[in-house]
């Protein structure tokens, strides 16, 4: 399989160590001079910048984590003036307030080469249609594939937010080859193809890069099988900055960091010590190249492995073993990351109160992944008329669904149900695994 | 080829140069850009092993520089066109060229001296033209040529310039970036100083940045020209202002 950039991506080990500490060096001190949280965060430490000779000294920097995103918003974090932004980005955040984050000119270049050189690895080329179907969650992700794939020169039908149904349709009219979309909605997707009748023969799609969530290798096996195609898994961060980070090659040996422009570590979750290699832990990443919105030392919650010695694909990327639980307490659903605080917020925000007894439950109908909140009916929540507590759910759901991007149901409860219940006020996951073999 | 790791650099007390990592790979032109005072002279210097006190790495190809005097880095394959040219005056063009060649003499290569004296001519040939004459009376252009000629007799590997384009008509500006243009064609590595970073970073592959004898931004030298933070570092502005220019 050819390599999109391989002067980068298979650069000689020791010139990477070299370029790796460089760009560091220069994201610390661009951060520590323009960036007042980044200068505190160190100046409580004691630590001034030229004080990280080596990349393992990295690790006398303490960490950034999300929370940080919110107590900075909106520009806070940002490390350029902002007339030199010519991209705001919006996520949810774990707070009520949302993460934003700023890209220049240059760092949307960046990422164009980034997802480029993923989707490069997956064969993907100027003779495919590319259809991108995410979460609304994910919204931001849709711009970065869309500017990613015109840089393979494929045909791209951007992130439109459309029924399943629709989506199939445009999947099969258009003759669709490759699909962007998480594994939730790949698997929802296959199983509206047979609902359908559908002969996934008469599909033309041949991959699937799937996004957002950690590979299920069921899943993946099935879509193999049963749609007969090829898929790619990718790894990226939904607040900041993107997609595709990292990346799987034709080996299949784990994921390939994008080292040129991220440098990984893995930690453990607890001590927040660096792991050796190999063992599992905590990624966290530091931008090298990055220029409006750097991170340092940030908390992914994605618990990963770092793969030892090198892959037969050439790559001297080093690369990821993605693991399938988090190392903090959000969940993904559909791809999109859900914190149950911010459920909480939300419901205070919308009701006026925040409930005595709630429940978030993840769930799974037909495939589809949804969040179920259950809210127990006391005199707050209580009205004589039926209409009014419909009323209720159905505002309630609407907002919910809209602000975090996933879709959300409602249930209102007696006071039975949550009986006998231990309520911890977390995220419960109910999904059922549909592909254990 | 040129690999520095962590250099720190000290005038008294003064650190001018604190932590700069940066390297050079063979046959690529680097630009090294900044204002006033933000510590490029003073690399430059510790690499040539004009200032010995300095702490960090410095290596070319693998070998360290540490603890080498001037003449035996000269002789590893590293010369320096000086800032402001330090030509030998009173001496003729000719003999300043010469004397670039100084630590070969001792080698016996006087055929090989020739054959260089030869194509640094050729490279400029007004300097044929004014081989008699005393270097001092040659025009700015002219000496910043045969500042350039003379780093040439040394055979480098690396060429170092300091601000070759000073204080020069942006004619001749055009035409020493060409030479090293032409020069990186035939092979040789380069590091490039100057204060007029629009002209170096249009010849140069890539580009560092350097604040207060730290670096601040590197890339790919078309990307650094675009920047709006190079303008503001080349300016010597500073980021005081947040929302500049938007409430």
């Amino acid at each position: 399989m050819p390599i999109w950039n391989a002067g980068e991506e298979c650069l000689d080990l020791e010139e990477r160590a070299q370029l790796q500490l460089e760009r560091l060096q220069s994201t610390l001190n661009r951060a520590y001079k323009n960036v007042p949280f980044y200068r505190n965060l160190l100046q409580e430490k004691g630590i001034e910048p030229a004080r990280i000779e080596t990349l393992t000294d990295l690790q006398y920097i303490p960490f950034a984590t999300r929370e940080h995103f919110s107590d900075n918003y909106p520009y806070g974090l940002f490390a350029v003036p902002l007339r030199d932004v010519v991209r705001i980005h919006t996520a949810q955040g774990t707070a009520l307030k949302p993460t934003v984050s700023g890209y220049t000119k240059q760092d949307l270049l960046v990422w164009r080469e980034l997802v480029a050189r993923s989707l490069f690895a997956a064969g993907v080329s100027k003779n495919d249609i590319l259809q991108i179907d995410v979460d609304p969650g994910l919204i931001n992700w849709g711009q970065a594939y869309k500017d990613g794939a015109e840089a393979v020169e494929s045909s791209v039908i951007p992130l439109t937010i459309l029924t399943p149904e629709k989506q199939l349709m445009l999947l099969r009219d258009y003759k669709t080859s490759v699909l962007i979309t998480s594994h939730s909605a790949a698997t929802q997707m296959m199983h509206l193809v047979f609902r359908s009748n559908l002969n996934p023969n008469e599909l033309a799609l041949r991959t699937v890069v799937l996004v957002g969530e950690p590979p299920d290798a069921g899943i993946q096996d099935r879509l193999k099988h049963e749609l007969h195609v090829k898929t790619w898994v990718h790894y990226g961060l939904s607040e900041v900055p993107g997609p595709a980070l990292a990346f799987e090659c034709e080996a299949r040996q784990g994921l390939h960091v994008s080292e040129d422009h991220f440098l990984p570590e893995v930690v453990d979750p607890t001590t927040g010590g660096v792991v050796p290699e190999g063992v599992a832990g905590e990624l966290v990443l530091t931008t090298l190249t990055t220029r409006a919105f750097p991170l340092v030392r940030f908390r992914t919650g994605d618990r990963v492995r770092l793969l030892p010695g090198a892959c037969p694909c050439g790559r001297s990327l080093s690369r990821i073993e993605w693991l399938s639980s988090r190392t903090d307490e959000m969940k993904v659903i559909r791809g999109v990351k859900v914190h149950h605080q911010q459920i909480a917020y939300l419901l205070e925000r919308t009701l006026g109160f925040l409930p005595n007894s709630y429940r978030f439950l993840i769930r799974s109908e037909e495939l589809r992944d949804f969040l179920e909140v259950w809210l127990k009916v006391d005199e707050a929540i209580f009205s004589d008329e039926v209409k009014g507590m419909e009323r209720l759910c159905l505002r309630l759901g609407k907002e919910l669904t809209q602000e975090l991007g996933v879709p959300v149901k409602i249930r209102l409860k007696e006071e039975s149900s949550f009986q006998s219940l231990q309520l911890s006020h977390r995220i419960e996951d109910l999904r059922a695994k549909p592909f254990e073999p | 080829m040129l690999r520095v790791r962590n250099l720190k650099c000290y005038y008294g007390k003064i650190r001018a140069i604190n932590g700069v990592s940066l390297s050079v790979r063979p046959r690529e032109l680097i630009a090294l850009i900044g204002a006033n005072g933000a510590g490029k002279s003073t690399l430059l210097q510790a690499i040539c092993g004009l200032i010995s006190h300095w702490e960090g790495e410095i290596a070319l190809e693998k070998a360290s520089l540490r603890g080498l005097k001037p003449p035996a880095i000269v002789q590893r394959g590293i010369s320096l066109v000086p800032e402001g040219r330090l030509l030998f005056a009173p001496m003729s063009v000719l003999d300043n060229l010469r004397l670039g060649a100084y630590v070969r003499y001792r080698r016996r290569e006087h055929h090989r001296i020739a054959e260089d004296l030869e194509s640094v001519m050729e490279l400029f040939p007004v300097l044929r033209e004014r081989a008699a004459q005393p270097a001092g009376t040659l025009s700015g252009g002219e000496q910043q040529m045969l500042a350039i000629g003379r780093a040439l007799m040394a055979r480098p590997r690396l060429l170092l310039l300091d601000e070759p384009s000073m204080g020069l008509a942006p004619f001749l500006v055009r035409l020493i970036l060409d030479t090293l243009v032409q020069l990186r064609e035939q092979g040789m590595t380069i590091l490039l100083i100057e204060q007029n970073a629009r002209a170096a970073l249009q010849i140069a592959d890539r580009g560092y940045v350097l604040e207060n004898g730290q670096v601040v931004l590197d890339g790919v030298a078309g990307d650094l020209l675009a920047d709006q933070d190079v303008k503001r570092a080349y300016l010597g502005k500073d980021y005081r202002e947040f929302y500049e220019g938007r409430a």
